[in-house]
Parts: C-alpha cells; sequence; structure tokens
C-alpha cells in the first residue's frame, strides 16, 4: 500500500524501510494496550453511551409535547414537558463532562504508553538497522505517525464514539416508537454503504499523493529559502521560483482532486438523506392514517431521524482518518515488535587482568567522574574473582557459560581494555568489500590515529569496532572479548564513537551533559567542560549551564558543539573512545582549539583517531595508514616518517608549506605525556 | 527557571535612518510572481511592486488581495454556499409542513407534491455544495499559490533582508502554514455568508409561525452563543497553554532520535529513554488537564443549549395549545431553535477564522515588506570588466575597523583574517548581503553599492565554504553557476564550450574524483542541500560551481576545510591555473592554499596587519605564523 508522504519523501533510494505491522498484528496490539485498562474503557463507554442515551430523550418529550397540543390540552400541561427537557438537558451535559473525559483519559493513556514504548525500542534498535532504512524513516515514524495517532485519538476518536453511540440509540429509539419506522430508516443505509466502500476504494490513492505533492513542495520551499544567499550568488532565483511554482502548482491540483472527491461523497450521502427522510415520513403518513401511531409519534421518528444527518456525516467522514491512522500504528507497531539490540547480548562485559598502570592513569583524570570511579573500585574488590554475572547486561546474564572471570555491574576496567581486529573484511553491499584482511591491536592506554585518503575505510573501521557494524568475516575484540559476545549494551558503554555529526539535544545544558551520565552533579559537569576548554564560554552562556540550548533554544556555533560532544564523552567515560574526524569540519583556527580539547578528552583512555588533519596525527602513539580497505603501514609518527611510504607522502605534502613543521620533530601540539 | 535566549544577532541589523530607498531593479522575479498569477488569472500587482515601491503592504492588503483576485470564483462559491445552507434550513420547514399538511390530514396528493418539494430541496442543497465548495477551495488554493510565490521570491529577491532573523524552516512555515490560513480568507467568505442565508432563512420562517415565538428564537440564540462563547474563552486560553506542553513530547521524540548516533555513540539511551518517559508523563498531565476542561465546556453548553430548547418548546407549546400556532408552526418552530445555532455558529467560527487569517497575513506582510539588506543603486556595469578590486575604509560594527586594500587585475592574493566576525562581515559587505557601516568596495572604479545588487554579484562572486547545493545531478549543480547569467546564457552557449568550461572546472575543484566515486558520475542525482554526500565532496561540488560561474572577480571562503591534504594540495594548484588572468581572492588560512597565491594580507584587529608574499610573511612575521601553521 502507499505509505505516508512523510516517511517516503526523505527515503534515500534502495533503502530497507523498517517493517510495517499486520493488521492481525496492529489489532493485537491495540488489545495488549487496551487490557490493562478495561475497567476503565467499560466506564468510558457506560458513560458516553448514558449520556448520549439521555441526549436522546429530548425528541420523544418533543413528540409528546405535540401530542398534547394536537389532544387539546391547556397551556398549563406543556410545563411537565419543559421541566423534563431541562433535566434531561442538565443530566445529558454532566454525563457528558464524565464520558469525555473519560474516553480522553483512556485514549491518551494508551497513546502515551504506546510512544514511550515507541521510543525506547526506537533508541535500541542497532543503528545498523536505523542507517539502513535512513534516518529519515524513524523520524518519520516518531514524529509524523505518532502525531497523527494523537490527532485521531485526541478528536475524532470521542467524536467518532459519540456519533456511533447516537447513529445506534437513535436507531433504537425510532424502533420503539414503531419498528416500521426503523425498516424505512434503514433503506438508506444500502447507498450510504456504498458511498463508503466507493470513497475507501478512491480517496486513499489521492490523498496520498497529496500528501506526497505537499511534502515535495515543502522541500522545494526549504531548499530555495534555506539557500538564498546562494541562489542570489548565481542568479538562480528565477530557476529556483520556477521549481517552487510547480510544485506548489501540483500540490494545489491534488488538494482540488481531493476536495472534489469530498464533495462527491457528501452528494451520496445527501442521496441517503433523503431516501431515508422520505421514506420515515410516508411511513408515518400510512400508520397515522391506519391509526397505529398518532402524529407525535411520526414527529418524533421524523425529527429523530433528521436529527441523525449530522452525526451520520461525522461518522463516515472519520473513516478515512481511521484509515489514516491505522496505517500510522502498523508502522508503530512494526518498530515496537523489531528485536531490541539487547536481545542478542550474549555476555557481560569482560573482566581482564589490570594492569600495572592502571591506578596512576586513572588519578590523571578530572575529578568529574564519580559514578565511574565507584564502578571501578568495586571492580578492584571483585577483581578476578567472578561472581555470578548481573547488572549491566539486563537479562543477558544468565546466558552466560563462561569461565571468564566478571564483576557484577562493572565494565571493561580501563587498563584491560584492548582493541583487536582480527582479519577483518566487511562491505556495505556484497561484492564491494571497504575493509580486506584488516589486522589491528591497540594496546590499552595506547593512542593510534588511523590516517588515509578519503574512501580508504577509516570510518568504517571506527565503526566496526564500536560495534556498529558486525564485520563479515574476522572478529574485533575488546579487552579479549569478541564484541558479539560482550552484546550492544557492554560495548556500548566500554567504547564511545564521537563522529562528525553533532546535534545539540534540546533543552538545559546540563540535561544534554546528563545524557552521558545521569547522575552528575553540577560541579562533576562543570569538571568535564573545563576540561574539554568549554566552561569560559558556558559561564557566559545567559543562564550559564542552566541555558536552554538546541533546536528552539540558544543556538551554539559548531565548535562549541563539537566540545559539547567532547565533554559527554569525559562525563561517559568508556575505557575505549574513537574520535570520527570530530574536530575536521570546524575551520582552521577553530580546529585547532578542538584539537586541544580532543586531546584532553581521550587523556587517559585507550584511543582511536580517524585523523583528518596530519597534525592530529602526529601526537600519537601509533599512526596506522589505510588504503583502500587495507592497512598498508604501522608505527610510530617518527619512524614512519624515516622510511618512504604512503605516510611519508602525506606527510610531505602536508608540511610542504609548513616549514615550521618538519618532520614533526616539532609538533604542533604539546606533547602528550612529559 | 529556564531562559530561551534569542539567537545572538549576527550584527547585521541596517543602520537606523530612515525608510530604506528602494529602486526598482527590475530582476527576474517579478516576471516569476506574473507567471505564477496567471495560473488563478490573478494579478499580484502589490507584492514585488510594494517591495520596489517602498510602501509595505499590511495584512489586510494581503487579504484584500486575496479576494480581489479570486472575486469570480468567491462569487460562484456564496451562490452555492446560500443554496446549500437555504436548503438545509428548509428540511425541518419541510418536515413540519409534511406533517401538518398530508401525515395531518391523510391526503395522499399533499404527501407526494411536499416528499416533490423535499426532493428539489435536498437537490438545491447537495447541487449547492458540491459546486460552491469546489470553487470555494479553488479560490482559496490559488490564492494561496500566488501568495507562495511571493513570499518565495521576496526571500530570494537581489536585494536580500528577508530572511534576516528568520530561519530557513521559519520561512518555509509562513510560506505554508500561514499562506494556508491567510488565503483560508476566501474559505471564510462563503462560509459567512452561508451562515448568514441560514439564518434569514430561519428568521423567515418563524417570524412566518409567530411573531412572539420568531422573536424568542431569534433574540434568544446571540446572547447564547455569547454566553457560551464567555465559558470557552478561558478554557481556550488555558487549553492552549496545555496543549503547547503536550506537544513537546513529539519535541523531544524527534529531537532524540534526530541525535541518534550521538546517543549510541556514547551508550546513552537508558538515560534519553528515562528523559524521554519524563517528558511524555508531564505531557500527558497536561494533555488531561485540558481534555478535562474541554469536557467541561462541551458539557455546559450542551446544558445551555438544552435549557433554550426547553424554552422555546414551552412557548410554542402553549401557543399552540391557545390554538395560535398550528400543530405543524410547532414542528417547525422546535426543529429551527436546533438548526438556527449551526449557522450562528458558522457565523462565529468565521470570525475566529478571519482573525487567524488576518495575523498570518500579517506576519506574511512582514516578509514581504521586509527592508532590503543592501539598497543598490542604478549604475551600469562597467562593459569590460578588468577586475581591480579597492576596498578603501571599510568599516563594520563587528570586526571591521577601515580596512583599505587593493587588488590588481589578474592578481590572486590570500587574504588571512583572524577574527571569525571580522572574517563574517567582510565577505558579506563583499558579498552585497549586506551595506558596510563606513567605506566603499569599488570594482574598476565603480562601487558595487551604486550597482544593482544582481550586477554586482555578476561582477563579484563570494563562494562560501559551506554554499548549498540543489536537487538535481551533479552536472547540473556545477552547470547552475555556469556564465553568471544564469541558465540562459548556458543554453545560450554551443554544448562543447559548455562540456569544456564543465570538465575543467570539475577538475580544478577535485569534483572529477566526487564524480567517479558517485553510481552515475556527474549525472547522479544530489538530494536537497546534497545530504546524499559527504562534507568533503559537497565542498568539492560548490567549489566547482563557483569556478565554473567564472566571475571576473572570485572570492572564496576556506574551500578546502573539510578536503584530504593530498586533495588540497590539487585544488590549490587546480586554480591557480584556472584562474590565470582573473582576480581571486582566497580567504583562508591554509598554507597549502596561501602558498599558490600572489600575495597575502592579513587582518587583524579589524585592519591590516600584514602585506607580502605567503613566504615572506612566514619568515617575518611570527603573528602570521602563529595564525596559519598548524
Amino acid at each position: 500500500m502507499t505509505a505516508p508522504g512523510g516517511s517516503t519523501a526523505g527515503t534515500a533510494p534502495g533503502a530497507v524501510l523498517l517493517p510495517t505491522a499486520s493488521g492481525a498484528r496492529t489489532g493485537a496490539a491495540v488489545g495488549e494496550l487496551l487490557r490493562p485498562r478495561w475497567a476503565l474503557a467499560v466506564a468510558a463507554l457506560v458513560a458516553v453511551a448514558a449520556a448520549t442515551g439521555v441526549g436522546l430523550l429530548t425528541a420523544p418529550i418533543l413528540g409528546h409535547l405535540v401530542d398534547l397540543a394536537v389532544d387539546g390540552h391547556r397551556a398549563a400541561a406543556m410545563t411537565t414537558p419543559f421541566l423534563f427537557l431541562v433535566v434531561v438537558a442538565v443530566v445529558a451535559g454532566a454525563l457528558t463532562v464524565v464520558g469525555e473525559s473519560l474516553v480522553a483519559r483512556l485514549g491518551e493513556d494508551m497513546l502515551a504508553e504506546l510512544r514511550e514504548r515507541l521510543v525506547a525500542r526506537a533508541l535500541r534498535l542497532p543503528l545498523e538497522r536505523v542507517e539502513a532504512a535512513g534516518t529519515g524513516d524513524l523520524t518519520a515514524r516518531v514524529t509524523n505517525d505518532v502525531g497523527m495517532i494523537a490527532d485521531v485519538v485526541r478528536s475524532a476518536l470521542p467524536q467518532f464514539a459519540r456519533a456511533g453511540l447516537t447513529i445506534g440509540l437513535t436507531l433504537v429509539g425510532i424502533a420503539v416508537l414503531d419498528w416500521r419506522f426503523l425498516l424505512a430508516a434503514l433503506l438508506a443505509t444500502p447507498v450510504q454503504a456504498a458511498t463508503v466502500r466507493w470513497y475507501a476504494r478512491t480517496a486513499p490513492p489521492v490523498y496520498a499523493t497529496q500528501r506526497i505533492a505537499a511534502g515535495a513542495q515543502q522541500q522545494q520551499l526549504l531548499e530555495t529559502v534555506g539557500g538564498a544567499a546562494t541562489v542570489r550568488a548565481f542568479h538562480l532565483s528565477a530557476r529556483q521560483l520556477g521549481r517552487v511554482e510547480e510544485r506548489s502548482a501540483t500540490a494545489v491540483r491534488w488538494t482540488l482532486s481531493g476536495t472534489a472527491l469530498i464533495t462527491r461523497f457528501f452528494g451520496r450521502l445527501n442521496l441517503a438523506e433523503f431516501i431515508g427522510l422520505a421514506a420515515v415520513l410516508s411511513t408515518g403518513f400510512l400508520l397515522v392514517r391506519h391509526d397505529a401511531v398518532s402524529i407525535g409519534t411520526a414527529t418524533a421518528a421524523a425529527l429523530y431521524f433528521h436529527n441523525l444527518f449530522n452525526p451520520i456525516n461525522a461518522a463516515l467522514s472519520l473513516v478515512d482518518d481511521a484509515q489514516a491512522a491505522g496505517a500510522s500504528l502498523a508502522r508503530l507497531v512494526g518498530v515496537i515488535d523489531l528485536p531490541d539490540e539487547t536481545a542478542t547480548a550474549a555476555a557481560p562485559p569482560p573482566q581482564g587482568t589490570r594492569a600495572a598502570d592502571g591506578n596512576g592513569r586513572r588519578t590523571a583524570r578530572p575529578p568529574a567522574e564519580a559514578s565511574s570511579v565507584v564502578s571501578t573500585a568495586s571492580v578492584f574488590s571483585t577483581a578476578s574473582t567472578g561472581p555470578a554475572p548481573a547488572g549491566v547486561l539486563a537479562g543477558a546474564g544468565q546466558q552466560v557459560a563462561t569461565a571468564r572471570p566478571v564483576a557484577p555491574g562493572v565494565l571493561v576496567e580501563p587498563s584491560a581494555a584492548s582493541v583487536s581486529v582480527a582479519r577483518v573484511t566487511f562491505g556495505y553491499r556484497p561484492g564491494h568489500d571497504v575493509l580486506r584482511d584488516v589486522d589491528l591491536t591497540v594496546r590499552a592506554g595506547e593512542r593510534v590515529a588511523l590516517v588515509g585518503a578519503s574512501g580508504a575505510g577509516k570510518t568504517t573501521l571506527a565503526k566496526l569496532i564500536a560495534g556498529i557494524h558486525l564485520p563479515s568475516r574476522g572478529s574485533v575484540s575488546i579487552g579479549g572479548v569478541p564484541l558479539d559476545e560482550l552484546g550492544p549494551a557492554a560495548t556500548r558503554r566500554t567504547v564511545a564513537l564521537v563522529t562528525q555529526e553533532v546535534h545539540v539535544f534540546a533543552g538545559l545544558l546540563t540535561d544534554d551533559l546528563r545524557l552521558a551520565a545521569p547522575g552528575a552533579t553540577d560541579d562533576e559537569l562543570r569538571a568535564a567542560l573545563d576540561t574539554v576548554g568549554a566552561l569560559a564560554w558556558v559561564q557566559l552562556l545567559p543562564a550559564g549551564l542552566d541555558t536552554v540550548v538546541g533546536e528552539g533554544g540558544h543556538r551554539l556555533t559548531v565548535a562549541q558543539a563539537q566540545q559539547l560532544a567532547l565533554a559527554r564523552l569525559v562525563l561517559a567515560d568508556p575505557p575505549v573512545a574513537i574520535l570520527d574526524e570530530a574536530t575536521a569540519e570546524a575551520g582552521s583556527a577553530a580546529a585547532r582549539a578542538l584539537d586541544a580539547a580532543a586531546d584532553a578528552a581521550l587523556r587517559g583512555r585507550t584511543a582511536i583517531l580517524v585523523a583528518h588533519r596530519l597534525a592530529q596525527a602526529a601526537t600519537a602513539d601509533r599512526v596506522v595508514v589505510l588504503d583502500e580497505g587495507r592497512v598498508v603501514e604501522s608505527g610510530p609518527h617518527a619512524e614512519l616518517l624515516t622510511t618512504p611510504g604512503p605516510y611519508a607522502t602525506l606527510w610531505s605534502a602536508w608540511t610542504a608549506h609548513r616549514p615550521d613543521a618538519p618532520g614533526g620533530s616539532v609538533p604542533p601540539l604539546a606533547p602528550r605525556r612529559a | 527557571m529556564n531562559v530561551v535566549v534569542p539567537p545572538p544577532t549576527d550584527g547585521g541589523a541596517p543602520p537606523a535612518d530612515g525608510d530604506a530607498p528602494a529602486a526598482h531593479d527590475g530582476t527576474a522575479h517579478a516576471g516569476i510572481a506574473h507567471a505564477g498569477a496567471a495560473h488563478s488569472g490573478a494579478v499580484p500587482s502589490t507584492g514585488t511592486a510594494g517591495l520596489a515601491g517602498g510602501d509595505q503592504p499590511t495584512g489586510g492588503d494581503l487579504l484584500r488581495a486575496a479576494v480581489r483576485g479570486q472575486r469570480r470564483r468567491l462569487a460562484g462559491g456564496v451562490v452555492g454556499a446560500i443554496c446549500h445552507q437555504g436548503g438545509e434550513a428548509l428540511v425541518p420547514v419541510l418536515i413540519g409542513v409534511i406533517i401538518d399538511r398530508a401525515v395531518a390530514t391523510g391526503a395522499t396528493s399533499g404527501l407526494l407534491a411536499w416528499l416533490g418539494a423535499l426532493a428539489a430541496d435536498f437537490v438545491l442543497l447537495s447541487l449547492g455544495f458540491r459546486f460552491g465548495f469546489r470553487v470555494t477551495v479553488n479560490a482559496s488554493e490559488w490564492a494561496g499559490h500566488d501568495l507562495r510565490l511571493r513570499v518565495a521570491a521576496r526571500v530570494v529577491d537581489d536585494r536580500g533582508g528577508a530572511e534576516e532573523g528568520r530561519l530557513a524552516g521559519e520561512l518555509t512555515n509562513l510560506a505554508t502554514s500561514d499562506v494556508r490560513r491567510a488565503s483560508a480568507v476566501n474559505l471564510v467568505m462563503p462560509g459567512g455568508t452561508a451562515g448568514f442565508a441560514g439564518l434569514v432563512v430561519a428568521a423567515v420562517a418563524l417570524l412566518n409561525v409567530s411573531i412572539v415565538l420568531g422573536l424568542l428564537v431569534l433574540l434568544g440564540t446571540p446572547p447564547l452563543l455569547w454566553l457560551s462563547h464567555l465559558l470557552g474563552r478561558p478554557l481556550e486560553r488555558r487549553s492552549a497553554v496545555e496543549q503547547e506542553r503536550a506537544a513537546r513530547a513529539s519535541g523531544v521524540a524527534t529531537d532524540l532520535a534526530t541525535g541518534l548516533r550521538v546517543l549510541k555513540g556514547i551508550g546513552a539511551e537508558d538515560a534519553a529513554v528515562a528523559r524521554y518517559r519524563r517528558t511524555s508523563q508531564d505531557s500527558l498531565a497536561a494533555t488531561l488537564r485540558a481534555a478535562r476542561a474541554q469536557a467541561g465546556f462541551d458539557g455546559a453548553v450542551l446544558v445551555l443549549n438544552g435549557i433554550f430548547l426547553a424554552v422555546v418548546a414551552l412557548l410554542a407549546g402553549r401557543l399552540a395549545a391557545h390554538g395560535e400556532i398550528s400543530i405543524g408552526g410547532l414542528v417547525t418552530a422546535v426543529g429551527l431553535a436546533q438548526y438556527l445555532l449551526s449557522p450562528l455558529g458558522m457565523v462565529t467560527t468565521v470570525i475566529g477564522q478571519f482573525a487567524q487569517a488576518r495575523a498570518s497575513a500579517t506576519r506574511i506582510a512582514a516578509v514581504l515588506g521586509a527592508r532590503p539588506a543592501v539598497a543598490g543603486g542604478r549604475a551600469d556595469p562597467p562593459a569590460h570588466p578588468h577586475g581591480r578590486l579597492r576596498i578603501g575604509g571599510l568599516a563594520c560594527v563587528d570586526g571591521l575597523r577601515g580596512v583599505d586594500l587593493d587588488v590588481a587585475p589578474g592578481e590572486l592574493l590570500g587574504l588571512v583574517v583572524t577574527d571569525p566576525d571580522a572574517t563574517g562581515a567582510l565577505l558579506r559587505c563583499l558579498a552585497r548581503e549586506r551595506d558596510p557601516d563606513a567605506g566603499v568596495v569599488e570594482l574598476d572604479g565603480v562601487s558595487l553599492a551604486d550597482l544593482p545588487p544582481g550586477e554586482a554579484r555578476r561582477l563579484l562572486l563570494v563562494a562560501d565554504h559551506d554554499a548549498d547545493l540543489f536537487a538535481g545531478t551533479l552536472a547540473e549543480n556545477v552547470a547552475s553557476g555556469l556564465a553568471a547569467d544564469g541558465p540562459a546564457m548556458f543554453a545560450a552557449a554551443d554544448a562543447p564550450t559548455r562540456a569544456a568550461a564543465l570538465s575543467s572546472a570539475l577538475a580544478a575543484a577535485g569534483a572529477d574524483e566526487v564524480a567517479r566515486a558517485l553510481p552515475d558520475g556527474v549525472d547522479t542525482e544530489i538530494s536537497e542541500f546534497g545530504r546524499s554526500l559527504s562534507g568533503g565532496q559537497r565542498q568539492r561540488v560548490a567549489l566547482a560551481r563557483a569556478l565554473a560561474a567564472d566571475p571576473p572577480v572570485l572570492v572564496l571562503h576556506e574551500p578546502t576545510t573539510a578536503v584530504d591534504t593530498v586533495t588540497e594540495a590539487r585544488i590549490a594548484t587546480g586554480l591557480r591555473e584556472l584562474r590565470r588572468g582573473r582576480t581571486t581572492v582566497l580567504v583562508a588560512t591554509s598554507p597549502a592554499l596561501l602558498a599558490v597565491t600572489d600575495r597575502v594580507v592579513m587582518l587583524d584587529g579589524g585592519g591590516v596587519r600584514a602585506d607580502g608574499t605567503h613566504r615572506d610573511l612566514l619568515d617575518s612575521d611570527a603573528g602570521y605564523r602563529a595564525a596559519v601553521l598548524a
């Protein structure tokens, strides 16, 4: 079926979209949400039904009033029906308040649980899966589909419940007056059924195309308006405005097609209204002539039916919304039912032997990391005795059958955090290997720079070490434990990856930082910011640490956002850190400041640096040169320079215009260790 | 307490003199706006012309233009709506008549005759809706189309200024949501008229039954609506606040999903999920408060309407008992008392929608009438530009304090600026994106400020390192720069010339390598903003576009920040060769680029600090060394 435009518009061709649940599974998921709330659901239904039922008493009371007038009663006799009408109004009003509140409570409660389950699952999906689908697919589901369902829950659902109950109870009311009135009223049903069938068949493709056209128009506007300076510089306004006009006109024409459908839909419903009304009136005519019912009853039946016009129109026109919400729901359930990456976690984090220099290095760290220091301390107390694993990996511990000593709730201890890549081959597409037989060993605490031209496989190797992709052949181990045994959650806590992508999370700056360390105190946050040289500008922000940043808040520069990313790294305090060109995009002057920040953030960790600027490579303990997916050279900076080879060539290109940096004897940054 | 701080202004605030002397520069946008209008037969006479004439359109002007441009369709819409609503109002009247003349009397002929009348009424109301609604939506949509094009045309107008202080998303939102709300003025008109028509029909029918009853209903309904409005107002206000809080859950979810890679990178999923759960529960509480308020309001309105109906029924029943009205009259009165609420509701809704349309139109008008960022003159550009660039006493609040600079024709000048604010200000002045606070930029002795801004940019092109790419193939993107005259000139050139220019620009920028890495080479489609390319690829394609434009003076800003060292060296040589004989200014700190320049000028503290060759400055100036060497 056609997917809503929001998701398809931003998706790259060839993407493997996230799954969509089947109709049956979607229904079952609604059942799961509904089951724990059955009492609330029943109460809501009863209240709405009662409110509707009481409201429907109006017509027979009016009918009775007509009868009183026909029978020539005195004016005073009208007081009783009047009082009844007032009572009906008050009771129906009160019940409506209760019913609407309960329906909202039910719908919103279910919606909240649904969206929480969705986000929880979405954030724990393997990144590889999300990237295969394109991040747009996930964002569209989290935003558009949840929004679509929320709209339906908020407006359509209560309306639909009321309309449906009104229709049902009115038909009962008509039948109570005389069953023959019901038969007459039902004459309208075949036309209505045919209309809805026709509409349900014809409308969705039109609306889907309409949404896609609107999305395309929006994209075109965004491109033109967002790139206005470029448009002006290159005199592209005629071309860009032409495109805007074309897309806008297309969107307008599809909207008009949708409108034409709506008018035809209501035209057919009008026909049904006439058939039913004429039939009810004729039935009344005949029944009154045969003295089967009073004129008042005939009046009541006609008024009942006339009052059905609006609820029927409302209910039937909601069919469209209901369909759209159903499609959205299926897309959400599809994500929620995906396996959680931790489900594949097979082993708790390893506990290696502690190296002799482990303690010394940790004291060199800023005091900001109380939480991680605690966990380290527990390593020390339980070291190598290995009680039954539990903790960090919920539900994974019982699967462990290993003699490897493991401590509860503990990660790879920094000094044990060696990285070993053994004969790894990997390609994003079959037949196109990006990495071929790569071997790489990084000692605990060592800093290695990956160097190579664009497309050499640096970033891919970094992602494999971070556990984002699994190698097609070979294996990656941290502290001697293969990543597939370690499991994703433990891998993530052991290996941090800071990429080119900068994202500042919307909200308080402190909240942004605490994503990395939820329990950190303000002082610890300050210390982390200080480590990466960001404290000065943070304190100058309008509200300091409590400034609202990100979308809709204070806009940080790219360099500031990157410093923030490094501060998060310091707070997360992983034993192994991978920096993938984290400082490359910032432009020269700022890049140098960021190099210093990165240097501080990496201190005391096993570090792999995807070096874009060779200055970064020069400060590393060892340089590994990649070319077309293979390791072609490896060794300390100074050593590689003395032998002719790829690195020496790269370095001479880099230093050709930098007479002050000959052969790396004066590294641009202060040496890492004195 | 959270403080939301507005983004820092980039100092581009126009000087605080009176109205900008806006002159007509006769660029392409006016033609485009008219071409768009041709669809709907409307001529947006006030939009771009308003900008050119210096008078600012008001929201009211825009709404009037939207209505005027669509008046024929609107007339049809009004007729249709009157038929529809009038027809709807007649339904209960006819029910009463049928009860009176057929059911009560038992006359078959009466029944058939009046059922025929009922059928005719249904035909009237159905066709009225069908055609009235269609032409109305037509009127609204095409008016919106025109307005949207005016907004887009204003934003990309040569004199700029509309984006000042507005994010791209905001402007896009303006061109979609606000435009839709403003052009809905055309939906509102027939709706209001129809509601009014329904009122009139019902009033006539009621007064025909009984003057007293008619007056009760007619005079009673407005206060009733007013009362519900009064009741609803505080609830609506509260609900708006709650809705806003409810929307936060969606915002946070999107934010977290967008930053998924960052979260995964530091293993912060659990913290993020916990944060989302808190937000979601907050939103839930807010939504429920709003829903309860809404339920209270709905219930109250129901009670009010029910009591009103009871009063009407009481009076009508008593009148019928006294024989002052017929039974049919009683039925009609009760039916109409219920029906009347709907057209009255329509009229009040219309008032609300009109207020909304007006607010949106005012926001649109603010953009359309935005003060141009640069005034622009009418001088003729030099016919055969040599490319001598002179900057004299250039000063800007954000970091330029009297910069003097001469660039000889054909020179390749390196410009090292230590302060990013000063770089931004200088580039914006050169690109004619803003006027300097003092000083002059001259090309071959003609001040750029005296030229129409579009002409100035043809002579001097500033290519920023993060310039946007547009949807289309790689070749189309690069070719869009080919010859500063734009596509028309491009099309006029013969194919071999174009191909040669294209491929030499691609090669010089290192973008030929980019093309080779892409599935379809130069014919690979690039998505909006070049998002399908990596940073380095994007930068090289943008550079190729700037080189293909081949302007008399080209200013390149840090064109190689995202490319690797080897490629950077190739690009440096390539652009030196390609720009031979054409004036080029390289605003950069990369030594690989500066090494190929003829001369380097260093700006520091808002003025020129050093001037010489790259090699000499490296030897003699410690500050220069610090600035350019890693």
